[in-house]
């Protein structure tokens, strides 16, 4: 008898009845209960009160739901007596339902982040194309700039030879081999600098062999003062190497590169102070 | 109890007319259990249109497989509430449930349990508060775990790390409370 209540107290009936037990643990009470009416009647009140409880936490399924499954079970119910062991079809039916709604909605979700993405990289590569266009109009004007500065700054100098007081201008005048050429010199003895105005340059086109130098006169020797072409386009003041003391001017033409000593033969322009 | 009941029979009676297969039977059965089911399933899987579907099947298969069902080995209702959770929690473990249920994972479910009773609470049931109010609250967890959230006490042991015979003792003590309340009553 006192295994019997300590088999009752503890808690195996308890589980027998919410079905948490193992086969062999199922079969062991049911052998009990079938030896001990007292385990038995404690198993019947088990399975009393559990009802009571789950009816005290019940709850109410929706009204419609009635309706819905009731004919779903009629519906079966004609086929249960011709075929009766189709009982697990209705079952798989009713599962199937909600999971391929949800496969559904993350179907369309990834069409939806691949559509997203296809945008987005159609948008990067057209920003792309736009960065390189600007970066080259950049480029290109930062090319311009650099040409602008390099003329103002030209500009700049021959507006301070212009203006620089310590400069004399001489005029150069045609040999009687050349009667027609001219150039002006500019040339600041303080500061030795010497400068030729190709705008006022007036001789013929030298060659791609041939080049103008100019010399100056020192105490009737001749100095190089460097070498310079005449093109078609030349309109720019020209700085030439420097020498403080002249008392004279003369180009004359010399094979490309320059010489040491003019060619006096050659001489195209002359002119003293 | 306050239970609406449209068709009702004793359960010897709806025994014999679910054996007979007459169809009065599958009506008496659900005005009969369907809330005390639907009470269980609804607690295990959180989810109305699935606890639905859960519901509906559970009928279904009450119906199909009723031959299984002997009076000899206990109330019909024991055997109903084990098919219904069975069900439940197959749902509740099945790859595509868990997938789409993240939020239901064990370790929160304890937490849930107070919160979500207070919603589910059917307002008509009188009694049920003061219920509540005798059993122990570490009785009724175990109670409601078991029972309502289909655990089986091995994990529930896990889960709230107390020994095995510990939970056995408060279940039992959870149904010596319920039946001094059910006396009163």
């Amino acid at each position: 008898m006192e295994d019997i209540k300590a088999y009752i107290e503890s808690g195996i009936l308890e589980l027998y009845v919410l079905g948490d037990v193992t086969p062999e643990e199922k079969r062991q009470v049911e052998e009990m209960a079938a030896k001990h009416p007292a385990i038995k009647a404690e198993l019947g009140e088990i399975e009393r009160l559990m009802e009571l409880y789950a009816e005290a936490n019940a709850v109410e399924p929706a009204a419609n739901l009635r309706e819905r499954i009731l004919n779903s079970i009629v519906t079966n119910y004609a086929d249960d007596s011709t075929f009766d062991e189709q009982s697990e079809y209705p079952v798989s039916r009713v599962t199937s339902i909600t999971p391929a709604k949800v496969y559904a909605f993350y179907k369309y979700a990834f069409a939806a982040c691949l559509v997203l993405l296809l945008v987005s990289i159609a948008g990067l590569v057209s920003m792309y194309n736009r960065l390189q266009e600007s970066n080259s109009q950049i480029a290109s004007l930062q090319l311009n700039n650099q040409h602008f500065v390099g003329i103002v700054n030209l500009k700049d100098e021959e507006l301070e030879v212009l203006q620089d007081a310590s400069f004399k201008f001489l005029k150069l005048n045609g040999t009687p081999k050349a009667p027609q050429a001219q150039l002006t010199v500019a040339w600041s003895p303080v500061k030795k600098k010497v400068w030729i105005n190709m705008r006022t340059l007036n001789m013929p086109a030298n060659d791609a062999e041939h080049q103008y130098q100019l010399w100056a006169l020192v105490g009737g020797k001749p100095v190089d003062l460097g070498v310079f072409d005449k093109t078609a386009d030349t309109t720019d003041m020209k700085e030439m190497k420097s020498t403080a003391l002249a008392d004279a001017f003369a180009v004359t033409l010399e094979p490309r590169g320059g010489s040491a000593s003019p060619t006096m033969d050659k001489m195209m322009v002359i002119g003293k102070f | 109890m306050t239970k609406k009941r449209k068709i009702s029979l004793s359960e010897e009676e709806l025994v014999r007319a679910l054996r007979n297969r007459e169809k009065i039977a599958i009506e008496a059965l659900y005005d009969m259990y369907s809330s005390s089911l639907y009470g269980v399933i609804s607690r295990i899987i959180i989810d109305t249109a699935t606890a639905e579907d859960l519901l509906q099947e559970t009928f279904v298969k009450i119906w199909h497989s009723f031959s299984a069902y002997s009076s000899e080995k206990g109330r019909l209702f024991t055997w109903m509430v084990n098919v219904a959770r069975n069900l439940a929690i197959d749902k509740l473990r099945s790859k595509d449930f868990k997938n789409q249920n993240k939020n239901q994972e064990l370790e929160n479910n304890v937490t849930f349990i107070d919160e979500q009773r207070n919603t589910v609470y059917n307002p008509e049931l009188l009694g049920v508060k003061e219920l509540v109010g005798k059993l122990k609250p570490e009785q009724r967890l175990i109670l409601d775990l078991v029972y309502f959230k289909g655990y089986t006490h091995v994990e529930a042991s896990d889960e709230l790390g107390i020994p095995l015979g510990t939970i056995k003792t408060r279940l039992r003590m959870a149904i010596i409370e319920l039946r001094k309340y059910f006396k009163e009553d």
